[in-house]
């Protein structure tokens, strides 16, 4: 037993020393860092997201510490800690929990660390930090508006279905205040007779908008509150023979929200209405200069808004080049 | 023979002690720890900050949940059983005593009481699910693996729809003070959540090592109908240890929620591999009838050894579970060598 053991241990250790030397290699030292600490990259919108970040603080000069939590919020907490104790310059986080993370903010407060929320605000509470938010509400009730002028053109009633994120995201109750408002103005053409919860999980969100097409085969208008479930709602519809474009017999009216990459294809081709866009290059640029701001000690707003906006099948052409998603739409498509 | 042959020959007599005290180190119940430090001094080139007072609490305050779970995992383990549902123990146990004592709409809101009852709520969560898992086990003699497999996922799902009742987002926030100071305040310079560990842990080795409840499980882990012609009462025994394991994730709930001051449905989601890890790299078999709760605590340590420094040094998320996930593998692999060598001697 005594060679096993060995075994064990010059296994353990030379495995450990081999990939202690692969991030020592990346580890520079004298320069500023800046913790970017994310929940996870699911969709592109997040990897998208890290790699605009990633690149703004190359140029800039700054080393970066990179993690990800897996959504895992206890996790995300020691990743706080374990930059703190780095003696990082600033962090930027992506939190899964607005309550949860509250005890990260006090630790990077109470370290004199700046800490700037990308895209997700926190709970509220005494600590300080800054958050970096879209507008979501007006951005998705400006979209939905759109989607529903061409609802009441079309002279027939539609019956309308939401997919909701995570109520744990505050972006997500956003978005369904916006679509809400926008759809109570229309009361007269659109009934909503599925809200569907998707936990920001795409087979849950999958499982439920089948389930609500089979209540409802009628459904003929839909809203997602992120555009990463696309891949989904187009299987959905397509089973239920739904997957039509703009004019066609049988098209749903259909709103998306992010700007994804696909979206701009799908406004393209003609099967997506409108899309609420989230200027992720303004977003960015927001949150590093925050921490820069924050840094040189002065005062920096608690909330710092993208105005973002909503990308119509009658606007596309002039503000495609805003929207990210068709910027790397294009990168994949030249010419 | 031939000149060569000689280098077989067996080690010269001055040779023999230093053999002797390596192979004794090698076999050593404190051969994890000796692991560590020299997993420290290895390291240490990289990440400097590893030995400063701060890192060190950092890694004192994240093993304390972890080893409380597992302690309650070694148990459990030891009676060649398995609890898979203690990820789902704390999740459900973090929201159900959230509910009782958050602020905001919580049962005992502002109550005296709150902080008690919710404590109570949360080992009963634990004790409960605990008692179903040795019941079905026991009574229904159902493979553990199945049952906490099924357990795991009915209270984990339960713990999601139990929170659409009580909070409009996806966790219970708003803990009472004296609730969340748990985790952050400290007794003569010890952390309250170290000294409660620690008081777990001195107590579950007593209950080991010194009662007959202690033989009983090595007895039940060794050879259960072994056990059972020899008079141990098998049953009561492995229910036992699954209400221990029960009660030990409840503990570990506390932990979780008073230092995250939130009752979330996700809590301890992702420390299965964590828990089952160390009790294995520490020395306990996966086959039962052997283990020790030091070296549970020594298999803690240095998985929490390895995950902070990789942290240090901003590795990513993934290799962190590839290194993790690895260690474990070698340690799960050297104790299934070492069962069927003791089988087949």
């Amino acid at each position: 037993m005594a060679l096993t053991r060995r075994e064990f241990t010059v296994a353990t250790l030379a495995g450990l020393a081999a990939t202690s030397g692969m991030t020592l290699a990346v580890r520079a030292q004298g320069t500023k860092t800046i913790a970017v600490l994310f929940d996870g990259l699911y969709s592109e919108f997040w990897v998208a997201g890290i790699q605009i970040i990633r690149e703004d603080l190359k140029k800039r000069g700054f080393e970066i510490m990179e993690a990800i939590s897996d959504q895992d919020d206890n996790k995300q907490f020691e990743q706080v800690r374990a930059a703190i104790a780095r003696k990082v310059d600033g962090i930027i986080i992506v939190q899964t929990d607005s309550n949860a993370v509250i005890p990260a903010i006090k630790a990077a407060n109470d370290a004199k660390i700046p800490m700037v929320h990308f895209n997700r605000p926190p709970a509220k509470t005494d600590a300080f930090s800054v958050a970096i938010q879209a507008d979501n509400q007006k951005i998705a009730r400006d979209a939905v508006t759109y989607a529903c002028e061409v609802a009441k053109q079309s002279g027939k009633k539609h019956k309308a279905a939401i997919l909701i994120g995570d109520l744990g995201d505050p972006n997500a109750i956003q978005r369904r205040d916006g679509f809400e408002e926008a759809v109570a103005q229309f009361a007269d053409t659109i009934e909503v007779v599925a809200k569907i919860p998707t936990e920001w999980n795409a087979d849950t969100a999958f499982a439920g908008l089948t389930n609500a097409l089979q209540a409802n085969p009628d459904i003929s208008f839909l809203f997602t509150s992120s555009d990463f479930l696309i891949p989904q709602i187009q299987q959905a519809l397509k089973s239920a023979d739904k997957w039509h474009k703009v004019g066609e017999d049988g098209h749903v009216i259909f709103t998306g929200f992010d700007g994804f990459p696909d979206a701009y294809a799908l406004m393209k081709d003609g099967y997506m209405d409108a899309c609420g866009v989230q200027n992720l290059f303004y977003e960015t640029e927001l949150a590093i200069q925050a921490i820069l701001d924050l840094q040189e000690g002065k005062e920096v707003d608690r909330l710092l808004l993208d105005p973002g906006f909503a990308i119509t099948q009658a606007n596309m052409e002039e503000k495609a080049p805003e929207m990210w998603g068709y910027v790397l739409w294009k990168e994949k498509n030249p010419g | 023979m031939s000149p060569s042959a000689s280098t077989d020959t067996p080690a010269a007599p001055a040779d023999r002690p230093r053999a002797l005290r390596l192979a004794k180190l090698l076999l050593s119940e404190y051969f994890v720890l000796v692991l560590c430090v020299v997993y420290v001094a290895a390291i240490y080139p990289f990440v400097p900050e590893i030995l400063t007072w701060q890192v060190a609490s950092n890694i004192l305050g994240d093993m304390m949940p972890l080893l409380v779970v597992a302690i309650g995992q070694t148990f459990v383990l030891i009676i060649a059983g398995i609890d898979l549902s203690i990820t789902a123990i704390i999740s459900m146990a973090a929201v159900v005593g959230a509910s009782v004592m958050t602020g905001t709409n919580g049962y005992l809101s502002g109550s005296a009481v709150a902080v008690p009852a919710a404590i109570l709520a949360m080992l009963a969560v634990g004790v409960a699910v605990g008692a179903i898992n040795g019941l079905s086990v026991v009574r229904l003699n159902m493979p553990s693996f199945i049952v906490t497999l099924a357990t795991r996922m009915f209270f984990a799902g339960l713990a999601i729809w139990y929170v659409t009742f009580h909070s409009t987002s996806s966790s219970i926030a708003d803990l009472p003070a004296s609730f969340t100071a748990f985790a952050t305040g400290s007794v003569l310079g010890v952390p309250y959540t170290v000294a409660l560990a620690f008081a777990i842990g001195v107590a579950a080795h007593v209950l080991l090592s010194r009662t007959q409840f202690g033989r009983w499980v090595y007895a039940v882990g060794a050879n259960p109908a072994a056990a059972r012609i020899s008079g141990v009462p098998v049953g009561r025994t492995i229910m036992l240890t699954f209400l221990i394991s029960g009660a030990c994730a409840s503990v570990a709930a506390m932990m979780y929620a008073s230092r995250m001051q939130t009752g979330s449905p996700i809590a301890g989601e992702n420390i299965l591999l964590d828990v089952i890890g160390a009790v294995v790299i520490g020395g306990t078999s996966l086959f039962g009838g052997k283990g020790k709760i030091v070296w549970t605590v020594f298999g803690v340590l240095f998985l929490l050894l390895i995950d902070t420094s990789m942290k240090l040094l901003g590795s990513s998320l993934f290799m962190i579970y590839i290194i993790k996930g690895g260690v474990i593998l070698l340690a799960a692999t050297v104790d299934t060598f070492r069962h069927h060598l003791l089988v087949n001697r």
